[in-house]
Formats: structure tokens, C-alpha cells, sequence
């Protein structure tokens, strides 16, 4: 008997909190692999880009900046990018970065056997296409790209391109495959197990871009100030919550529902951040009874969308009917002026339309961390109350996603993924439904504008194109923006300076004690 | 018993295939695929074709089947399109986590259920077999998902006594792997014995009411006697046989249990590629469990002569 009570009071020290300076952060799914910008997802992406860095990233508004580049020098014809690299960066075996190295880090991403996430974008199949890359010196890299694109940056930047990543060659093995990731990045590759979990350790000899204690997107701030962190894989947010509420767990996104119950947690604190990613209501405006303008138009004005965005994120969400993020540069008073819930409008529109009573099916998935379902069945209450025959059609996520890229549905509660620089945010929804059919905008005008939105980069020039897109969109009612996406965290008090971005878990400048 | 084993391992051939082609069929008929999944809403016409020829997904599907079969037949159930592994060792590798779950928690549960159904059916309609019948009921309503968490805040979080996340190999090392393992036994332990003492008291109220039972009454044997050579060796068959087809849903995956506890098990695996459209590995992992199921029902099978003489393996 002596002995099982003895057993059973060694065991809390078994299941007690991880040492100061090492972190114990929960995530959702394990990592599909660790060659960056190979067989990726957004979480796979999170913990690569810890490890490695590209010449240049997104700062906190997601604008691309100098990151392993000291400077970017584009050429007057917009057409030659020269790139300086920082002195004194190393990767995680010591070997200093040079040139070199970014020519042979360009010479395997294009080479199809690498399956790159992002060949396409610079080969020319996507538009943009890099004819040289050269290294007149140990320090310097010129690319020089076909014609003028205001995105090859931002492209570069992309964190599903894993950030144009500058690995050494030792990543790879004798034979060619991949090993693992020795990159210039504040974490150093630990130990990964597969389904179970993946660590990642200070590198020592880490050149911060900046040294203030100041984070900035992936170009700010950027040391290493913990020792190790283990990312764990924990499927049910029930076992977060438990496992944040004993201490096992330091820190890990949690559901917008469990926001105010932690936040009354003594030992823990709740963040909450805005992302780029864009809760939206897309339409297809061929179906029979969607095509009808005025029904689209009568659907936007029954919807009052600070009770949609209230309901459907838990109160932490703030309504954004615009296709450009709020927290974006190109965020102005145009974009602010969005839709205007207006029941008598939408009666008037509905009596215009010829609207009889048709079915409206909304597909909506119930994944946990997005409010696909939430958002539906609001809109869903709100349009009945508007006389409007709407149906909420609950999917698994795969056939929501087929649907979607089918064009095949009436309305959809929908997710965007983030993107930053406008063009880009545009293009994602808007283009030829003929060749492409999840585009859901095809107005021929407002496509010429976005691809001269591709090419441009003046400021003022692109703010102008980017008000006129966003008038034309709320007018067209292809889809409706409701919300951009919100982060919710949680994390131990123990631990200082986190700081939720684009729902990525950034531990640099982090510090437990 | 050689001929009989090697007979019903046979007689499972067809029903494997037809599992084989089923799934292979099922899986694709559901909407989207890893390729779409994979790109997600960036996916253009261009890059969609370019990953499914990848993938290999782009063939017709007798072509795919006739690949996958032909490696089948060599024992390489392929690569995992999610995580690149071979399945093979990947769905050994989980299965051997569940099992070890399982085994110890039916196990348990037939240990404490079958003489506690026993005793139940002995004292039929007594205060002790109306409480273990109410016991049972509340065990089998329970939800396994529900159940868990109340252990996993009640001794993982009110006593402090187990870890509430994560799991270690009881290879890496066994002490601590233990301890992660004992909330999720304790959650099937509990759940099973429900299951398996209505079971076992139904079946031995059925043979205490036979006649040869009240003959070996008359004939002055005590109530032990009665009970032990008598009643549970009739009365233990039925229940043996819901062990078999416990162990055989078990053994398939505990995919709830496993997520509540984090244990990386065969059920989370299958769960995981279902809505990673991972074709490779769903297949792989239900072909393995239907395997599974007939390899555990003839092991249930052969072990029936030992404890019911009645019955011959032949």
C-alpha cells in the first residue's frame, strides 16, 4: 500500500511543467515534412521557417523586406533585382552564407525534381519569369526577371514558398534526397516523431537582422532566447485546455469559444490577434438563381454583419467587408466604407429581383478552428428573417474544397488564405471562370485592373486601383468579405514576449522563466 | 487444429478482396482529393493536374488499382502521400501502440466482468445484482470521449496524479510509458466491462435455468461447485465470443481515445487520412484491420475446445 501511495505521488513530478527555458507548445497536426516548400501546409510551413530564412520576408504588415539581403536594388526598368547579402550570417553548421549559396539554392528550386511549391511562380507558367540568376561577388546576387512585376518580392516572401529559402548543401544527402534543413534561422532542427512530436533548439550562432527586442513579421528581432521547444501534437481542443489548465502545455492556439473561460485562468494568459485570412460568403454567380444581381445585392443588405462577425467569432472578430486586410497598408477610408446592413433596401432588391422563393443552399464545413458553420448559420437566420429560402448544406472539408475549386455550389461559407499585398488578395477570388472555375469575379473590367495592379509600383497609382476594385466588388456582389480570421492563443504567465501573428507560432524573443 | 486454422485463413482470402476493391472503390467516390487538399484554395487547373500526375492520381483507375494490387501481392502497401513513408511499417508501428491499449484494457475487463456477471446472474435480482446491472448500464451509456476527459481532469487535473498530454514509448521507456497509457486503459477498462458483465450474466442466467443445473443441485454439489465446473464453463462461451468481436473492433483503432490521450495509435492514423484523402494509407490500414479482425475471431475460434469440450476445431 506504502508503495503505491509512493508511486502515486512520484508521478506529478513525471507530468509537471517542462524546465525553465524549454516550451511545450500544442499544435493541431504534425508537420508533412521538414524540406521547406515541399509537401507543405500552413503548419509545416510555421515550424520550417523558425528554422530557415530567405533573402527576403514579410514584415508585421506583410510587406517583403531585406531579410538574409542587407538591401534590395531594383534596376530603373524594373527588371533587375540586386540583392547584398548581410555580413556575418551563418547556417547551422557554421559554414558562412555567400552567394554561392543562393545560386545553388535557385539552381535546385527550379529544377522540377525538388517538387518546390513554387516553380511555377517564377518559370513563367504563372506570369513572372526569372531569366538569370548571377554572383558577380561573394556578397551579391542579381536576379533579373522578363518584365516589371510589383510581386516578385512578395512572391519570394511567400511562406508556402517557405520564404525562398537559403539552405546549406549539406541538407541533402550523398545521393541527392533530402536530410534536413540546415538553414540560417534562429532554431536549429531537433528531434521529430512522427504523429507524436517535433523540437527545434537555440542556435547559438544566430545573426538577429535587428537586435532591438522589437519583432517584426520575419524580418524584425529575431533571437533565440529559450532553449529548446517541443511542438506537440494534440488533435482535441478539450486535452489543449486541460493540458494548458495544468501546466503541461505553455502555450497553443485555442478555439474563439474558449477565449473568456481561460482568460478567468489565474496562471495563463489569452491573446488575440487579427490575421490576413478572410472569412467570406462566396457566390457563384452562374447558377440560375444566383446570377440574378439583384438578389446578390438584396443578400448583401440583409446581413448585418456586425452580428454575423460578433456570432460567428465568439466576439473577438472585427467585421472587415473588404478584400484587402485590415491591418494592410491599402486598408484606407475607401476599404473601410464596405457593405451597409439596410433591411428596407433589401426588401426593395428582393422585389426588384424576382425573387420567389427558391432554395439558397449555403455549404458550410464544421472544422473546429474555423467558423465555416458558425458564420453560415447566421447568415442562414438572417436571410430567412430578409424572406429568403436559405439552407445550410454541411460538408467534410475535402468535398467543400472540391466543390469550391468545381465551381459547383450556390453559396459557400468559405475561408481565404492570407495574402498580403493587394493584387494578390484580388487575384485569388477574380479571374476566368471558364479556365478556372473557383474564380467567382469575371467582370472583364475589373480583371484588366488587377493585372495592371500586377505590374505596378507606385503607392499612390496602386491605392487608386485598389479603391476603384474595391467599390466595383461591393457593387458586383460576387462574394461577400465578412471578417478577416482571428488567432486566439493562450500561454503560460511564465512566459514573455509572444506575440500572435498570421497564426504563426513565432518563438524568437520569447523567454520562459 | 492445423488444417482447421490453415482452412479459415484461406476462407479469409476472398473477403480480404473484396475489402481490397471495396475500399479502393468507396475512398474515390467521396468528393476531393489529396491534390486539391494539398494546394488548397490556391489551386489552379495548371498546378492541380501537375501534383495529381505526381501523385499518380492521374491515371485511370483500373491502372491504379492494378499498380497498387501488383504491389499489394509483393507486401508494399506504397507510400504515404502525406507524410512519404512507407505504410507498411507506418501502420505496424501505430497498431502496436493500440494494441497495447486494447490488450491490457479487455483483458482487465474480462477479469473483473465475467465473474462479476457470474456473481450478478448467481444472485439474481439481489441488491449486489441490480447495483452491478446499474454499474454496467452507466458504464456502456457513457460516452468513451466523455468518459476520458472526466479522468483526464479528474486525476490529470484535479490530483495531478498522471500527464494529461502526450505519450512515450514503453520501448523508450517503460516506466513513463506506463503512466501515459493508464488513463486511456482505464477508459476502454471501464467502458468494456459494461459490455462484457451484461454478457456475461445474460448468458449464465441462461444455463442456470437449464435442468442439468437444478439435476447437480438435487444432487447435493455446492453452489462453488455448481457455479465453476458447471455454469461458467457453458456459460462462458457466448461471452468468450463478444471478447473476440470486442478485440476485433478494438484492435481496428480506438480513434476517439487516442485523440482525447494524444496517443498516436492506428485509429488517429486512419481517422487523419480519411480527411487527408491519403489513399495509400487508408487502404493500407483497412486491409490491415479487416486482416486483424479474422486473424483475432480464428484465434477466438481455436481457443474454444479448451474450455468447452463440446466443441472440436475440426
Amino acid at each position: 500500500m506504502n508503495r503505491l501511495l509512493a508511486g502515486a505521488c512520484l508521478l506529478p513530478l513525471l507530468a509537471g511543467p517542462a524546465l525553465a527555458q524549454s516550451l511545450t507548445v500544442a499544435v493541431q497536426a504534425d508537420v508533412r515534412s521538414i524540406n521547406p516548400g515541399v509537401n507543405r501546409d500552413d503548419g509545416t510551413d510555421d515550424f520550417v521557417l523558425q528554422m530557415v530564412e530567405g533573402l527576403v520576408g514579410y514584415d508585421e504588415g506583410g510587406t517583403p523586406q531585406p531579410l538574409l539581403a542587407e538591401k534590395v536594388d531594383v534596376s530603373a526598368d524594373g527588371k533587375t533585382y540586386t540583392f547584398t547579402l548581410r555580413q556575418g550570417v551563418k547556417f547551422h553548421n557554421g559554414a558562412e552564407l555567400t552567394s554561392a549559396d543562393v545560386l545553388w539554392n535557385w539552381t535546385r528550386y527550379m529544377d522540377p525534381k525538388t517538387d518546390w511549391r513554387c516553380t511555377s511562380e517564377f518559370d513563367g507558367r504563372a506570369g513572372l519569369k526569372v531569366e538569370s540568376v548571377e554572383a558577380p561577388d561573394a556578397r551579391t546576387v542579381v536576379m533579373k526577371i522578363d518584365k516589371p512585376n510589383a510581386l516578385f518580392l512578395d512572391t519570394m516572401a511567400r511562406t508556402d514558398c517557405a520564404m525562398t529559402a537559403i539552405i546549406h548543401k549539406d541538407s541533402l544527402k550523398a545521393d541527392g534526397s533530402f536530410d534536413k534543413p540546415i538553414g540560417t534561422g534562429p532554431f536549429k532542427l531537433g528531434e521529430w516523431k512522427r504523429g507524436e512530436y517535433f523540437t527545434m533548439s537555440a542556435f547559438e550562432g544566430y545573426a538577429s537582422p535587428k537586435t532591438d527586442g522589437k519583432i517584426d513579421g520575419y524580418v524584425g528581432s529575431k533571437r533565440p532566447l529559450v532553449k529548446d521547444v517541443k511542438f506537440l501534437v494534440v488533435k482535441d481542443p478539450a486535452t489543449i485546455t486541460a493540458g494548458l489548465t495544468s501546466g503541461a502545455i505553455d502555450l497553443s492556439e485555442i478555439l474563439a469559444s474558449d477565449v473568456q473561460e481561460l482568460r478567468k485562468q489565474p496562471k495563463l494568459e489569452v491573446v488575440t490577434a487579427s490575421t490576413a485570412v478572410r472569412q467570406v460568403l462566396l457566390i457563384q454567380t452562374r447558377d440560375a438563381v444566383m446570377g440574378n444581381l439583384k438578389l446578390r445585392q438584396a443578400i448583401a443588405a440583409a446581413l448585418d454583419m456586425g452580428e454575423v462577425v460578433a456570432a460567428a467569432s465568439d466576439n473577438i472578430g472585427e467585421t472587415n467587408t473588404s478584400p484587402i486586410y485590415s491591418r494592410s497598408a491599402y486598408f484606407g477610408p475607401v476599404e473601410k466604407q464596405g457593405l451597409k446592413y439596410d433591411p428596407a433596401r433589401a426588401k426593395k432588391l428582393l422585389a426588384e429581383a424576382g425573387y420567389k422563393g427558391e432554395k439558397i443552399s449555403i455549404l458550410a464545413n464544421k472544422r473546429p478552428r474555423v467558423p465555416s458553420f458558425p458564420a453560415a448559420v447566421v447568415v442562414q437566420a438572417m436571410l430567412q428573417a430578409a424572406g429568403i429560402n436559405a439552407e445550410i448544406e454541411v460538408l467534410d472539408w475535402a468535398t467543400q474544397l472540391d466543390r469550391y475549386n468545381k465551381g459547383n455550389y450556390q453559396m459557400q461559407s468559405f475561408s481565404f488564405s492570407a495574402r498580403f499585398d493587394p493584387a494578390i488578395a484580388f487575384e485569388q477570388f477574380a479571374g476566368n471562370k471558364d479556365k478556372q472555375p473557383r474564380k467567382v469575379w469575371d467582370n472583364p473590367e475589373a480583371l484588366a485592373k488587377i493585372d495592371r495592379l500586377m505590374t505596378l509600383s507606385d503607392r499612390a497609382e496602386r491605392q487608386k486601383l485598389v479603391d476603384e476594385l474595391h467599390k466595383q466588388v461591393i457593387e458586383d456582389v460576387p462574394l461577400i468579405f465578412m471578417f478577416n480570421g482571428v488567432d486566439a492563443i493562450a500561454h503560460s504567465k511564465r512566459i514573455k514576449g509572444f506575440q500572435p501573428w498570421q497564426s504563426k507560432l513565432r518563438m524568437w524573443e520569447v523567454t520562459a522563466n | 487444429m492445423l488444417r482447421f486454422a490453415l482452412t479459415r485463413i484461406v476462407m479469409a482470402i476472398p473477403t480480404l478482396l473484396i475489402v481490397a476493391v471495396s475500399v479502393f472503390v468507396l475512398i474515390r467516390l467521396i468528393p476531393g482529393d489529396p491534390a486539391s487538399l494539398m494546394l488548397g484554395d490556391l489551386a489552379t487547373p495548371a498546378s492541380l493536374a501537375d501534383l495529381r500526375a505526381r501523385l499518380g492520381l492521374d491515371q485511370s483507375l483500373p491502372v491504379q488499382f492494378a499498380i497498387w494490387f501488383g504491389n499489394l501481392l509483393k507486401g508494399d502497401l506504397g507510400i504515404s502521400i502525406s507524410s512519404q513513408q512507407p505504410i507498411l511499417p507506418l501502420i505496424v508501428s501505430r497498431f502496436w501502440v493500440s494494441a497495447q491499449i486494447v490488450l491490457v484494457a479487455v483483458l482487465l475487463a474480462s477479469l473483473v466482468a465475467v465473474p462479476a456477471g457470474l456473481i450478478a446472474a448467481w444472485k439474481q435480482d439481489s441488491a449486489l445484482d441490480i447495483g452491478l446491472v446499474a454499474l454496467a448500464t452507466l458504464l456502456l451509456s457513457i460516452p468513451t470521449f466523455w468518459l476520458g476527459l472526466l479522468l483526464l481532469l479528474f486525476f490529470g487535473l484535479k490530483l495531478g496524479w498522471l500527464p494529461v498530454v502526450g505519450y512515450v514509448a514503453i520501448g523508450d521507456d517503460p516506466w513513463r510509458g506506463l503512466v501515459y497509457l493508464v488513463m486511456p486503459i482505464m477508459t476502454l477498462f471501464l467502458h468494456e466491462i459494461g459490455v462484457l458483465l451484461r454478457m456475461a450474466r445474460a448468458s449464465t442466467l441462461e444455463v442456470l435455468r437449464l435442468d442439468y443445473i437444478t439435476h447437480a443441485r438435487a444432487k447435493g454439489l455446492s453452489e462453488m461447485a455448481v457455479l465453476w465446473r458447471h455454469a461458467f464453463k457453458n456459460a462462458f462461451g457466448p461471452t468468450w465470443t463478444l471478447i473476440g468481436l470486442v478485440l476485433g473492433n478494438l484492435l481496428g483503432g480506438i480513434a476517439v481515445v487516442e485523440t482525447v490521450f494524444t496517443i498516436p495509435g492506428l485509429g488517429r492514423l486512419l481517422v487523419d487520412s480519411i480527411f487527408a484523402r491519403d489513399y495509400p494509407v487508408i487502404q493500407g490500414c483497412m486491409l490491415f484491420i479487416a486482416f486483424t479482425y479474422v486473424l483475432v475471431n480464428l484465434v477466438i475460434d481455436l481457443c474454444y475446445p479448451l474450455f468447452d469440450p463440446r466443441v472440436t476445431a475440426q
